[in-house]
């Protein structure tokens, strides 16, 4: 295997590094939660991989737009790259969220508009790589991709603010939400700090697992390149 | 839930919660490694096939 840049190196081993303390803060730091109990725990990284999500999402609209602009494959790698991730971390979002609501909730679903959204959310990319995959024209499969990138976005806060602005049991931790919703707790020190702790951890996975991605994408790049080279003969 | 003095007693969906953060991001990152190495495969299978056609064609 290629060796990985010095930088991407020190960036793995800082990630892991952030990764085990994380853990530790998770685990061993924050409080057991009064009500809810151990389930609570899932909640520091059920945020977090939504987060990555949306910010993965967000860097896909940036780099496609970048794309269009430059004409540039560079940023169609970093676009692909980043839904990917996206679509992993919202995946994990949405699977430990509904682990967390079968005790709580009773359910391990329910049409609440939180999870609508973001399940919409999740279909709509996941949409995106299976569609990339029906264009065989490397400059249009880039056009399309940028293009999808940036409308598809639109999802992105529409889910953010969807247990702000519709009647929901999602709680909300950070700002207030609706009184109907069922979960919500109150954060002492140490689970805002295990909190707030996962989510700058999981901000540092997404960028080293982007990296290797982009250099994943490069590398297939060149071997398709190859192959027509060698078809060409 | 309200009314109850001790917390409730959900370690094991605590435990599935982590098996399935941590299995997911995990075959992720396997994914990411065996495609790297796949392509890497094909690349040196490439170089192979280049070294054997070059001659050939320099004959003809």
């Amino acid at each position: 295997m290629e060796a990985a840049p010095r930088n991407l190196k020190i960036l793995t081993g800082i990630t892991i590094g952030l990764f085990v303390l994380a853990l530790y803060m998770v685990f061993i730091y924050a409080p057991r939660e009064a009500v809810m109990g151990d389930v609570q725990r899932v909640f520091y990284f059920h945020v977090a991989s939504g987060w990555v999500g949306a910010v993965a999402f967000l860097v896909t609209a940036i780099a496609g737009g970048v794309y269009l602009a430059k004409r540039d494959r560079k940023w169609d790698r970093v676009a692909v790259a980043s839904v990917e991730i996206g679509v992993v971390f919202t995946f994990i979002n949405i699977a430990s969220g509904s682990i967390w609501a079968r005790p709580i909730w009773n359910t391990w679903w329910t049409w609440d508009p939180r999870l609508v959204t973001a399940t919409i959310m999740l279909l709509l990319y996941v949409a995106y790589l299976m569609l990339r995959q029906g264009i065989d024209d490397p400059d249009r499969r880039a056009r399309f991709g940028s293009v999808y990138g940036i409308v598809a976005f639109v999802s992105v806060p529409i889910t953010f603010v969807s247990i702000r602005i519709f009647r929901t049991i999602h709680p909300v931790i950070i700002g207030s939400g609706d009184p109907a919703a069922e979960g919500a707790f109150d954060m002492t020190p140490r689970m805002l700090q295990a909190f707030m702790f996962s989510l700058l951890t999981f901000t540092f996975i997404y960028a080293t697992l982007l990296w290797y991605r982009i250099r994943l994408g490069r590398l297939s790049e060149e071997v398709e390149e190859r192959k027509m080279e060698m078809m060409s003969v | 839930m309200l009314l109850q003095e001790a917390p409730a007693e959900t370690f094991s969906f605590m435990a599935f919660g982590f098996i399935v953060i941590l299995g997911t991001m995990g075959l992720y990152l396997l994914s990411l490694i065996n495609r790297y190495r796949n392509l890497e495969q094909d690349m040196e299978l490439l170089d192979e096939l280049s070294a054997k056609v070059e001659p050939s064609v320099e004959s003809t």
